[in-house]
Order: C-alpha cells, then structure tokens, then sequence
C-alpha cells in the first residue's frame, strides 16, 4: 500500500490522516492484509457457485408494511443540534 | 461454581432481603471497589434504586419470576432509554437513547434492577477491552492482567462480585473470551435466538446479546428471560427452553473432538478438555474423533466480513444524527470526516479502513466475496460434524489472561487468538464458554460447548453437568458482594 492508496480509503471512508499518520497507517494495513489474505488458501473446489449471504436474506420474514407510530421528534433530537423537529447544520451548500 | 441467581431469587422470594436492601448492598459494593476494576462506566443507581422499590412491591404481592429484585449490569453498546450509552467511544459521548434495547426491556420486565452500563472494547473492536476511550477494566483475577473483550466490564462484574449477571455481545468471541479470562461462564446463543434490537451495530450478521453470570444454570435463567421471537429484529426466532429442565444428564451424548480445534493449542489446555472429556465419558457421554479442514480460514474470513459490515455499519456516525460534532467545518465533508477522525479511536478507525478496503472495487471479489464462500463452507461444515454429534468441545483462547497492553504490542497475534472463538459466529452456532481450573500462573482456563443451530439448550444442559462436578469448580471470593 501506498500513502496515496490510504489517503483515497480514508476519503471513502470519511477519516483523515496526516502524513505520518498515513505513514505509519502503511504498515499496519500492510499487515492486516496480508492476514486477511490468508482467505484465499487452500479452499478445495469450486466457490463460485457458492449463495453469499446477501442473497440467502429471508424476505419472506419481512414484518407486514403497515403505518406505526415512530419515535418522536423532541426526543430524536434532544442532545444533538436541531430545531423545529429539524436536524440543523450549518449552511453547507453554496 | 455457585448458582448466584437461584441463591438470591430464594432469598426475595421468602423476605429473607427486600429487592431494595440487595440493590444497596451492590451499589456499596461498586462504590467500593469498581475503582480497582473500572468495570462499569455508568451507573445508575437512582434508577436502580427506584426499579428496586418496584420490584419489592411485586415480590410482597407473591408475583415476579426468578429475575424480579435481581440486579444486574449492561455492556455499554445495548441502548437505554434516557440513560447514556456510549459504545465506549468518544463519538458517543453523551448520546442518550429514546429507546431500550428489547432485551433490557424485557429484563426490565421481569423486574430485573440495572446497577449500570459496563465497560468495552470501543464498538466491540477488541480481544482486550483496552480500546474504550474509559481506560482498559482490569481483570479481578489477577488485576495486571487484561479481562480480554470486548465484553470486558461485563465480565469483570461477575467476577468481583459487582452483579449477579450481566449482557453482553458476541461478534466473534466476546462473550466467551472474557469470560473465560476472569473465571465466569459466558453463553452466546444461536445467532436469532435473542432479539439485537437496540445493540448498537459492529457486523449485523454476527452480532448476538448474551448472558455472562456465575454459573451454568444463571446463564440458562437469564437466557430464558432473554429470549424469544422479536417483530423489531427480523433476524430474531421464536426458541423453546425451559431454564429449570436443566438435567446435565449426559448419558448417549456424543460430544464431538475436531481435531483442527486441538491441532496447535498447548499442551496444557488441551490436557483439561481431555480430562473433562474423560469426566463426560464415565457418565456415559461418548467422545467422537471429526475433522473440519477449512476451520483455520474462518479467522481471516471472520475479519474480512466483521469489517465490511462495520465499514458500513459505521457510517451512520456522520456527527448529525448522533453524539459529539466537530467545532469548526466549512461543508458536510469536512463535517463528517473531522467528527469522525476526532471521534473515533485508532481501532475502529483500522477497521473500517480495512472493510472499506474489502469492498472497494477491484477487492470485493479476492477478499468480500471469499470471505463469503469460506464462511459458507464452514457451515457446511459445521452442518456435517453435528450430523455425528451433539455438541463439540473446543478450547475458548490459545492463552490465559495477556497482560495489560500486549494486545498493543502483539495487533496480528492478537487478531489471531479469537481463532477458537470466531467459528461458531460465522456459523450462527450457540456456544458456551465454562471454567474448567486454572493454569500454571494461576489464571483461569475456560472450554467451550458448541451446539447445532438452536441447539441452545443441549449446550446449556451439557455444560451443567460439569457445574455439577465440584473438582472443576473451585470458586475465588474477591470481595463485592458476600454471598
């Protein structure tokens, strides 16, 4: 990995590294990858066939749709900055 | 081992002690000694005190199960509403929920007493509770010495005699490791067994509550109030138990020995879950020799599918919904990012640049999508070795107790030793974790008893038949509460 592979994972991810950090980050990715990379050993056979689990989801457990009564906005938004049942932010679109 | 809760739910049944003068006696108990163990980071004893009171009148009026007047703690990742619930994390600091997890509702139900919230690995991530942006919880056991994680706090108050149970969560082994780490029995149930509604989200397809308590039969009890069918948690199943039909009768019980389980471990620890097998064998259990060839890849499929779903999983802390925000932020991305990077702490930050890393295009195949199809694999695997028996008997950690801040020192060695524990996730399975003595240093040595799918309650009644046998049940008084 390179400070510039880590730097653009961290712009996907919303974090930030200065370059030390980034530096230092290098190393330590390096490590756990090559850890992780361990997964693609020694698996007998043909995987492609195998159903990932986003697939095996049990729609069919899938509550029935209809309206409930949700959480009020007072609560929702006590302890963090809003108004009139609003989340606020400041201006942020020129 | 003592059975705890039965102990003190006969003591309120029969105004031996009022639900309140328990509460008390715990609350001077944490008063006391959690500075030593920096088990919980939130207590809540006005509200204890006041569910206490309540619970007293059920008890005078002849109602109220064996949980009613009983205190108890929760891992600090299981929201309470109104009561703050930080996950551990600096992101987190000062979020109250407005609602309850479905399983402190129904503890609260029961007329269970919350003593307060325990401490964590920060979002779970962690073989050692040291990641918590409160200091690491020390290990009552031997107090320079890790309580391993990420269920750390939950553990420790077990063991000091601070709760007479506590919850915590499992992803992929922290339940089980830390309470084999501080000498308390740890059950993870089979993935669907008990709702997750309100466990604040580290990988959604791993991710189980359970109990962590004294014994075998306190764990089956408060499982049982756990348990069950929940319309907010579409991954949750109706299961059947009956916490009080434990027998530990183990007679015709094939208890299966994969060989990759015992491969590496030392000899020492291999050498106790012999002499357990043995114990089982007198009684008539009958021990069966299995293979699982692909088990070793379940540790690094495990970490790969674990960070993916944090990757995702974390992304709703956006500094908005939740939690602290950055002071100074020109638009929504340096919003996010600067609350983000201040807010979370290395740890989690490594993981979702890993998960990122995992799904981002050009990886998702060689790391995501293997990851899958090893994960499948072990299931079928599993599926086959409890086709020729009932339960497994596996070791819980390749070591005892690390010392404080190895972990840091030792990241890859210490991914590495949830290798025992992470199976059973990536299967679904119900596993417990029991003491079965100690080791050279003294320190408590655990062994797990893996279950089919909903097999819940063969595990538990086959680690009860071990409680039942005084040799590996020494118990350790270290302060709290004098039972």
């Amino acid at each position: 990995m390179t400070k510039e592979d880590i730097k653009s994972l961290a712009r996907l991810a919303r974090l930030q590294f200065d370059d030390d950090e980034a530096e230092r980050f290098i190393s330590e990715m390096d490590e756990i990858i090559a850890f992780a990379d361990a997964v693609n050993l020694e698996v007998e056979g043909d995987t492609s066939t195998v159903k990932l689990e986003g697939e095996a989801l049990p729609y069919e457990k899938l509550r029935a749709d209809e309206t409930q009564p949700s959480f009020p906005n007072e609560k929702i938004l006590s302890g963090v900055e809003g108004e009139d049942g609003y989340f606020t932010v400041k201006r942020i679109i020129k | 081992m003592k059975a705890v809760i039965s102990k003190l739910s006969g003591m309120l049944k029969s105004g031996k002690i009022s639900s309140s003068e328990l509460a008390e006696k715990y609350i001077d108990a944490v008063k006391r000694d959690n500075a030593k163990y920096n088990a919980y980071v939130n207590e809540t004893f006005d509200e204890a005190r006041k569910s206490a009171k309540e619970a007293d009148a059920r008890l005078a009026r002849g109602e109220g199960g064996p949980l009613c007047g009983m205190p108890y703690a929760l891992k600090d990742n299981i929201c309470t509403d109104g009561i703050e619930t930080t996950c551990c994390s600096n992101i987190l600091r000062g979020f109250r929920p407005y609602y309850s997890a479905t399983v402190h509702e129904k503890l609260s139900a029961c007329g269970a007493v919350l003593l307060g919230k325990t401490n964590m690995d920060e979002f779970a991530m962690g073989s050692t509770s040291e990641t918590s942006c409160y200091g690491a919880p020390l290990n009552p056991r031997d107090s320079s010495r890790v309580t391993g994680g990420s269920s750390g706090g939950s553990a420790a108050a077990v063991a000091a005699n601070l709760a007479p149970f506590a919850l915590g969560s499992d992803t992929g082994g922290s339940i089980r490791q830390p309470a084999c780490f501080c000498g308390v029995v740890g059950f993870k149930p089979t993935y669907g067994a008990v709702s997750r509604y309100g466990l604040i989200a580290y990988a959604s397809s791993l991710d189980q509550i359970g109990p962590l308590a004294s014994s075998v039969s306190d764990a089956a009890i408060v499982y049982d109030a756990i348990k069950g069918k929940d319309p907010k948690d579409m991954s949750s199943e109706e299961v059947s138990l009956s916490a009080t039909s434990l027998s530990g009768d183990v007679k015709g019980l094939k208890i299966g020995m994969v060989k990759e389980y015992f491969d590496c471990l030392n000899p020492e620890m291999a050498a106790r879950i012999e002499e357990v097998a043995r114990l089982y064998e007198k009684a008539g259990a009958k021990i069966v020799s299995l293979g699982m060839p692909t088990l070793s890849r379940a540790l690094p499929a495990y970490y790969i599918i674990a960070c993916a779903e944090a990757s995702s999983n974390l992304g709703r802390y956006d500094g908005i919904r939740y939690g602290v925000r950055c002071k100074n932020y020109s638009d929504a991305d340096e919003l996010m990012t600067r609350t983000r990077s201040e807010g979370f702490g290395k740890e989690v930050q490594k993981r979702i640049m890993l998960g990122t890393y995992v799904l981002s295009a050009g990886y998702y195949d060689a790391y995501y999508k293997k990851a899958c199809a090893v994960r499948a694999r072990v299931r079928e695997e599993f599926d086959a070795v409890f086709g020729a028996c009932d339960v497994l008997f596996a070791p819980v950690s390749p070591t005892s107790a690390f010392e404080l801040g190895y972990a840091q020192r030792n990241v890859i060695e210490t991914y590495q030793s949830d290798l025992y524990t992470v199976p059973v996730n990536i299967a679904g399975l119900p596993s417990i974790s029991v003491p079965c003595g100690k080791d050279k240093k003294g320190l408590p040595i655990g062994m797990q008893i893996i279950g089919d799918r909903f097999a819940d309650e063969k595990v538990l009644s086959a680690a009860y038949f071990l409680e039942q046998n005084e040799a590996f049940c020494e118990d350790d008084e270290e302060g709290g509460v004098a039972l």
